[in-house]
This record gives C-alpha cells, structure tokens and sequence, in this order.
C-alpha cells in the first residue's frame, strides 16, 4: 500500500472516532446505574449495566407517552406531506397554467421566511383557529414543505407525458390519473420525501414549543428539552430518553441510506 | 345547452392544476405568509400576550426602542459572529471531507455513513450529548483532559468556551450533510477535465484551484447559503446544551424573540426583532449571491 493511502485511512478512521464516538457515549451512558453516572472517575462503557433509568424514564417521566405523540404526528404529517406536495408536483411538472410562476414564487418565498423567526405571528393564528395546544397545529401546517414540492415536481419530469395523455383519451379522471399513473411511478421519489418528512418530524422542536403547552400533548423533543431546563433536571431518564429518542432515525437510516443519500445530494433538502 | 357543458368541461380542466396546488398554497399562506404580515403589523403596535381587542399603532417606537435594548444588540452580535465562524468552518470541514472521500479509498460507503449519522440526530439531542461530554469537572471531555495531565477546562461556564462549544457541535452535526452535497458536486465533474490538466502538467493543487473549485461553483453557492440560514436560525442546540447562557454569551436572536414574547409577553416588541432579522437573513443571502456568482468564473 502507498504511503499516501495508509494517510487517507489513517484520517478516515480519526473521523469516525469523532463522529462516532460521542453517540456512542450517550448510548453507553444510558445503560449506566446513578453512582457510574455521577462518578468523579467516568468510563466510557458501563462496568455494571442497568436498565434503571430506562425504566425511571417510563414509571416517572411519562416517556412512552411522548414517543406515542411522536411517532403518530410524524407518520400522520408524513403521510399527508407526500400526498399534498406530490400533487403539487404534478401541477408544477405536468400542466401549463396562468400564474404559475407566481405561485413558484410565493413557494419559495417561503424558504425566505423561517419559522423560527415569524414564531410569534403563527402563535397568534394558531390561536384564532383553536389549533392551539393540539397535535394537528403539528402535523397539518409543517406537512407543506417547499422542498417536498420541488423534489416531487423534479422527479415527474421525466414520466413522459404520453402515458398521461393515453389515459385522458381513454376517459381516465384527472384525480384517477394522478392515483393510478402518477403515484405509482413516483415511488423512488415518494420514498426520499416520506424518509425527509418524518425524520423532520420526528426531530422537530420549533413546531411543539409554538403550539403545545400541556404536558400530555409533548413530543419527545419538547419534553426532552423541557426536562433539562428544569431546576434539579434528573439526568438520568434524560440520557435514557435521548439514547431511544435516536432509535428510530438509525433504524431508518440503516435501511434508506441509499434515499437519504440521494435526497440530500440532489436538492439539499431542508425542512 | 351542449355549448354550455363544453365550456364547463373547458372550465374543470383549466382549474385541474389550482386544485391540485390548493392544500400546499392554502397551508403555505394561513401559516407561513400570513402569520408573516401580520409580524409586521404587530411590530408597529404595542401588542402584548394579554392584548385581545386592537392593540394601539405606535409607528416606529418599537424599532427605536430596539436600537437602544442592549441584550438585543448584544444577541445580534453573538448570531452575526456565529454565523461567520461556522459557516467557513463547516464548509471547509466538509469539502474537504468530500475531498477526502473521492479519493481511491475502500469501504466509501461505510465512511460516508458513519460522517453522515449526526445529521439525523435532533438538534435538542445533539445539545445533549455535548453537554454530558462537556459539562463539569468529571464529564468525559475534563476526564481526558485530566488523564493528559492538564487542569480542567471550564467548558461551559466560561461564556468564551461555551460559545466555541456551540460552534463545535454545530460542525459536528451539520457537516455530514453538506459533504454529500459536495461529494454529488466532485462526483459530476467530468474527468476528461483532470486528464486534460494533467497533460498539461498541472500539480495535485493546481488541479484543486483550476479544475476543482470553479466547477463546484453552484455547489459552493447552494452551500453557502443552505448554512447561512441554518445557522441564523439556531435555536434548538443551544436549549439543551448552554441555555444561552453563561452571561447571555450564547444567546442568540431566535432565542431572545422567544423569550421576549412568551416571557416578557411583548409581541409587538419581539416582531420588530423578527421584522430586522428577517432583513439581516435576506441581505446575507443576497450578499452571497452576489459573492458567488460576480467572479471570473463561469
């Protein structure tokens, strides 16, 4: 082997130590009991393994609750994010309509708007149609993604329009077409988008701090930063939470990596 | 009567493309443009979290007040410098990252995914990790430090090393994500253009400055101003990893909106702060472009 590569493996592997090894850390620290914890002289992996604060995280903390609100406002607005913004893409890719580059404007004039800037004025409309304090403030508003949209519309670009055109003539609706023709062809496509869209969800702590006050309603993120700002934080359930919280997302990952790859290679997706 | 069906049939089919961008354009408009005129109609009144009836125009006296709030200057300060140490240090980290990784080395994919993993670690998390690592005499960070045979570090309680902590783990989180933009980008150039460089007896560098980085030019705008927003926008990290504090040195404008309108309760004041942020983004943005795209290159 050349002198020049051992080098290259030699910093590859030092990355992965960085990148790598603090994961790790948290990981190994939720299986650690109080005193390894707090000891004045840390290991890294557990001498004695335990899953109390696991299990303090669930009795005490209310922990499964906050993964069930989860996982069903990121499946819901996932679900709802590649239906609406695939439609948008057809609209986009596959007719021509007056306004439509307004409308492409006023689409991405919405990257120029973060949410965490203009949080005030959404409280206040979330408010006046008493979406306040419920899960669909959540799912409903952050489903509408700019990005979703342009990835969709890219992507239906290249079905051609003769299939489009066949099934008009044979008498085929335009809600029948989009169904029928448009979703299963977009299945790469689609699976990029509901892979962005829930782990945007899932991740999410802007939306839940706007709309969410009662404890019942918290998401995993909001309860986890909740907890930390309390006087007298209990770190343990906290580590504990944040090691499981992370579960999904790897589990995700492992599988789609090759999506989530592509997607953010192709349009830097950002939600 | 037939005329009549034929004009509504014409009719349906022009309407087809609105209605299939309603749900996004009505979601796009109720939460996102709306909420953002009416931020700026409150930052010309003296809203508060109490006021329910029309609350009073005031004309300018929220932006003059702002100019003279010291805590916000000083939020404005901590976000500016933040966003111009981070964003060249994620980029560099991660070009050349991506720099490394297109060179002939084995298991591509196994490295990329490990640098990639951060990126899919909520930023609330990511804050906590770094804070158990870093926090205290007898966090992992101190413990190394202590076996070097070094004094302990008082990583966040110094405000100066708790601000550089927030630089740190915001590279570390985010510069997964722009490697593979990066890597898409080197990954495309074609290699007829090294070849016909080497020819000409370019070295490995010069291959870098004349071939390489002028061809990675909409990769490096699109970066540049992906980061740029991030970064003003930071918020979640720095909850659960310094709280914005000590001293207030890590606590940015997002927060400082935040908590001017849920804790002080002043709406209107905190819009005017929303109104000048947006400004602030939408000028490094528009800076950005002009950077980029006004060179010699093409």
């Amino acid at each position: 082997m050349k002198k020049s590569h051992i080098f290259l493996y030699f910093i590859a592997s030092l990355l992965v130590l960085i990148f790598l090894s603090p994961v790790i850390y948290i990981l190994a620290s939720s299986f650690k009991p109080m005193n390894e914890l707090f000891s004045s002289t840390p290991t890294f992996f557990p001498r004695e393994f335990t899953l109390d604060n696991y299990v303090k995280a669930i009795e005490r903390g209310n922990f499964l609750r906050y993964i069930g609100n989860s996982f069903f406002v990121a499946t819901t607005s996932t679900f709802i994010a590649v239906l609406i913004n695939t439609m948008s893409g057809y609209a986009l890719a596959k007719f021509r309509f007056k306004g439509d580059t307004i409308i492409i404007m006023i689409i991405l004039s919405t990257i120029m708007l973060p949410l965490e800037v203009i949080m005030v004025p959404i409280f206040s409309v979330l408010r006046a149609f008493g979406l306040y304090d419920s899960l669909w403030a959540l799912i409903v508003p952050a489903a509408a993604t700019p990005t979703g949209i342009f990835l969709m519309r890219q992507y239906l670009l290249t079905i051609p329009d003769e299939i489009i055109q066949s099934a008009r003539i044979d008498g085929a609706s335009e809600w029948r077409i989009f169904l029928s023709i448009i979703i299963p062809n977009a299945k790469p496509a689609i699976a990029t988008l509901a892979i962005f869209s829930f782990m945007w969800r899932w991740n999410d702590y802007i939306w839940p701090l706007i709309a969410i006050s009662s404890p019942e309603k918290y998401t995993i993120q909001l309860a986890i930063a909740n907890f930390t700002g309390q006087f007298g934080a209990d770190y343990s359930s906290i580590i504990a939470m944040s090691a499981i919280s992370m579960l999904p997302m790897l589990i995700v990952f492992i599988i789609f990596q090759k999506q989530f790859v592509q997607g953010t290679a192709s349009s830097g997706m950002k939600g | 009567m037939k005329q009549q069906s034929y004009k509504s049939y014409k009719f349906r089919q022009k309407a087809i493309p609105y209605l299939f961008l309603a749900p996004n354009l009505i979601i796009f408009a109720t939460f996102i443009i709306f909420p953002a005129f009416v931020g700026v109609y409150y930052s010309f009144t003296d809203m508060t979290l109490f006021t329910f009836g029309t609350p009073n125009y005031v004309g300018l006296q929220n932006y003059i007040n702002l100019f003279q709030d010291e805590d916000f200057l000083a939020a404005l300060k901590n976000i500016i410098s933040l966003v111009v140490v981070t964003v060249p240090i994620i980029f560099t980290t991660a070009l050349l990252i991506s720099l490394l990784l297109v060179q002939p080395i084995k298991g591509k994919n196994f490295w990329r995914a490990i640098y990639y993993w951060p990126v899919m670690i909520s930023p609330i998390v990511v804050g906590i990790i770094w804070q158990w690592i870093l926090a205290g005499n007898f966090g992992l960070f101190n413990t190394i430090i202590r076996n070097l045979g070094l004094a302990p570090i008082e990583t966040l309680i110094n405000p100066r090393f708790a601000w550089w902590s927030v630089v740190f783990a915001k590279v570390w989180s985010r510069t997964g994500y722009f490697m593979i933009i990066f890597m898409a980008a080197l990954l495309s150039i074609p290699t007829s253009l090294y070849e016909a460089a080497k020819v000409d007896g370019a070295s490995r560098l010069q291959r870098f400055w004349h071939v390489t980085y002028p061809a990675l030019k909409p990769a490096r705008l699109m970066v540049f101003i992906l980061l740029t927003m991030e970064i003003f926008k930071i918020y979640p990290l720095v909850v659960t990893l310094t709280g914005g504090g000590p001293f207030e040195k890590t606590e940015f404008t997002v927060q400082y909106i935040y908590e001017t309108a849920f804790k002080s309760y002043q709406i209107g004041y905190s819009s005017a702060m929303s109104v000048i942020m947006l400004l602030i983004v939408t000028i490094f943005t528009a800076l950005n472009f002009f950077f980029q795209r006004g060179g010699t290159n093409t």
